[in-house]
């Protein structure tokens, strides 16, 4: 079935990846120099992807929108050439740092409708199954470092507002170096939490096939993802910080607890297969 | 010896005699050489700030110091004796060791806990060194009560809080951005207090400083005094966004900061927070501009506020601070009371050993020529003899030295063992 379609779709992703990486880098060290690089590969993936999506609709006689894995890639493509139009257009890089991080894994769930391989042994199953893991959890430590200090932050605030101190608070840190906490923890959050979903859903689609994408809790997981990316989407293009950032990322942390308690069960699902 | 202060302060003294007290670098340096020529001297010091001048003085037993210090005093200062007695006081021994130290921890200043003192006494210290006037005593103490001060300041939140409305403004702005280095700061309407809050911003880091006013000169004046930048008054309210700290002082009947100004002003900023300072009566700044997200409006009242609020917070620090010298002193007065006793326990075994030695003396004629077995055991049981009748004495008076009464139990023993005076 379609199999080059498929193939040029994994390359694409591939490219698209390159782009990640210059969104998780921009992220963690404030300025990444290989910017060129990257909307030359992003740009070389959406070639890609169109070619696949062509190929696609020409094997199968209409547009490929009949799944959820279709509807994705298709979705991907359309998101990478509205970008790569505003790019052109108005010369706003800016919002790499969150079309990135979307596009490739929008366009990994679409490539993984055809299962790649199975585990050539199970001790890969589990040190991938243990790198998601860690990944997930370096990435909540962070986020729930960021809640934390966003709630320092709002009490902070509250106080300078209010001209009234608490006894309890009084020695809290400036509210700037709050919100310098804030922005780095949860940019440092955001890359573990996306390599830890996308180690995730590789690991569950080559586990189950096709059926994991109906999984509620991985349903959940890539929400509370989207989440994220909208906070990181709004700190960094749109300018919020102080109390709404901070509103924010508490609610974002509270999204995060219950994928996680979505979660708890999963392995007790796993022994029992 | 005995060990003195005498001064005037700023509760004792009003500024027109403060001022013709106070000494300079020059005239201190004559002074401290004339101190020295004093019959009795031993040691001395002086310390003279804007709100104390104080002699710290250590003299030989049995000199009335009191008359010659306000004399020398009123000598170095062109005064007359009479006209400056008034304003004197005058602390000895203990109580001379606990007004340096509350000195030091800046418990006496005129703004308790204000860290400028410290640095002062050190001054004083340092140039009463150079000229050879303190040594052993003097030295010891003043090295004592640095520390206390030190003690003070790290164990009690004296020197915390601020109790000026311009630093607490800076205390304030340091909570929003952590620190000051570059951020910058507008005044709009140039007047005292503005100048003043804006000195300490700057000495605090703010370094860029734009000035505007109504009348052009003004602005021009002040403009220097922190090499600033001047902004057309039409004009001012287009530079808002480029300025973190607003402090506004102008005598404009009306708000000339209004919350949809304020509005766009943020926009710009893209959220970044502000400061504004409104020192003018009438308020110049809308007050509802502090609902804004990322807008901290503070007027002249809140700013007093939060000084009274600090203030009391410092009296209770104050209270904590006294503790802390009360002990010091005890333990000061004690060490040197136990030093006090060591001439009367070295003349309590100078005396027996003199009995002793004047015995055996006396023996060696009775029983002529001995073996030096038998000398060495008369020696030995003679001074475990002695050594014996030493020990209750001594350790009484090492223990009595720091009591209140023990001056009795010293003379007693001095006494009974007819050591003489």
């Amino acid at each position: 079935m379609h199999e080059t379609g498929v193939f040029w779709l994994r390359v694409a992703t591939v490219l698209y990846g390159v782009g990640l990486l210059h969104a998780l880098a921009v992220l963690v060290r404030k300025k990444a120099g290989f910017l060129k690089y990257a909307l030359f590969a992003f740009l070389m993936g959406a070639v890609l992807h169109f070619v696949s999506i062509v190929e696609l609709t020409t094997a199968i006689g209409h547009l490929p929108v009949d799944n959820f894995f279709e509807c994705a890639t298709v979705c991907a493509f359309l998101i990478a050439v509205l970008f790569l139009y505003v790019y052109w257009r108005y010369d706003y890089a800016s919002l790499s740092v969150c079309i990135f991080p979307l596009v490739f894994v929008l366009a990994q769930i679409g490539a993984m409708e055809t299962p790649i391989l199975s585990w050539p042994n199970p001790r890969v199953r589990s040190a991938w199954l243990l790198v998601h893991v860690m990944m997930i959890l370096l990435g909540y430590a962070a986020l729930l470092l960021t809640a934390v200090a966003s709630i320092f932050y709002l009490i902070q605030e509250r106080q300078l507002k209010r001209k009234k101190k608490v006894n309890l608070f009084t020695k809290l840190p400036p509210l700037a170096t709050l919100d310098n906490l804030v922005t780095n923890s949860m940019s440092l959050g955001f890359v573990f939490i996306t390599l830890g979903v996308i180690a995730g859903s590789t690991w569950a689609s080559i586990e189950s096939g096709t059926s994991w994408i109906t999984d509620p809790r991985i349903a959940l997981a890539f929400i509370t993802w989207g989440f994220y990316l909208t906070m990181v989407f709004l700190r960094a293009t749109a300018g919020w910080r102080g109390r709404k950032a901070a509103l924010m990322a508490v609610a974002v942390l509270c999204c995060s607890a219950l994928t996680w308690a979505a979660h708890i069960g999963l392995r007790t699902m796993l022994a029992a297969k | 010896m005995r060990f003195s202060i005498t001064g005037v302060n700023h509760k004792t003294a009003p500024v027109e005699v403060r001022e013709r007290l106070a000494f300079d670098d020059d005239s201190l340096a004559e002074a401290l050489q004339n101190l020295k020529m004093r019959p009795g001297f031993r040691e001395g010091m002086i310390l003279s700030t804007c709100n104390r001048v104080e002699i710290a003085l250590t003299t030989e037993d049995g000199g009335g110091t009191t008359v010659e210090i306000d004399e020398f005093l009123a000598d170095a200062r062109h005064v007359s004796r009479e006209w400056v007695t008034p304003y004197l006081y005058r602390f000895e021994d203990g109580d001379a060791i606990r007004h340096l130290f509350r000195v030091a921890a800046s418990l006496d200043s005129m703004v308790v806990g204000e860290p400028q003192i410290l640095g002062q006494l050190k001054a004083a210290y340092a140039l009463a060194k150079q000229h050879g006037a303190v040594s052993g005593f003097l030295d010891n103490l003043l090295t004592r009560a640095f520390n206390v001060a030190k003690r003070v300041r790290s164990e009690t939140e004296i020197g915390e809080n601020a109790v000026s409305v311009s630093y607490a403004a800076v205390e304030l702005a340091k909570e929003i951005f952590g620190t000051l280095k570059d951020k910058k700061v507008m005044i709009v309407g140039a007047g005292k207090m503005s100048e003043l809050a804006a000195r300490h911003l700057r000495r605090s880091g703010a370094n860029q400083i734009f000035v505007t006013n109504r009348t052009r000169e003004r602005a021009v004046e002040m403009a220097q005094l922190f090499d600033g930048k001047i902004v057309e008054y039409t004009e001012f309210l287009s530079f808002l966004p480029e300025v973190d700290i607003v402090i506004t002082s102008s005598g404009a009947p009306h708000f000339i900061i209004v919350r949809d100004d304020m509005k766009k002003v943020l926009d710009v900023r893209r959220n970044r927070p502000m400061f504004l300072i409104d020192i003018a009566v009438p308020r110049n700044i809308e007050p509802s501009i502090n609902e804004l997200d990322n807008a901290f409006l503070y007027d002249i009242d809140d700013l007093q506020k939060v000084v009274v609020t600090n203030l009391a917070g410092r009296q209770q620090s104050a209270e904590d601070a006294e503790a802390i010298i009360h002990e010091e002193v005890s333990r000061m007065v004690a060490r040197l009371k136990t030093r006090e006793v060591v001439p009367t326990i070295v003349s309590l075994q100078e005396q027996l050993e003199h009995l002793r030695a004047a015995e055996v003396a006396r023996m060696h004629g009775k029983f002529g020529k001995l073996t030096p077995e038998q000398e060495q055991a008369l020696e030995v049981l003679t001074k475990s003899i002695i050594n014996k009748i030493a020990h209750g004495p001594i350790s009484e008076l090492r223990r009595q030295a720091s009591e209140p009464d023990g001056q009795f139990y010293v003379s007693a023993i001095r006494k009974v063992f007819r050591l003489g005076d």
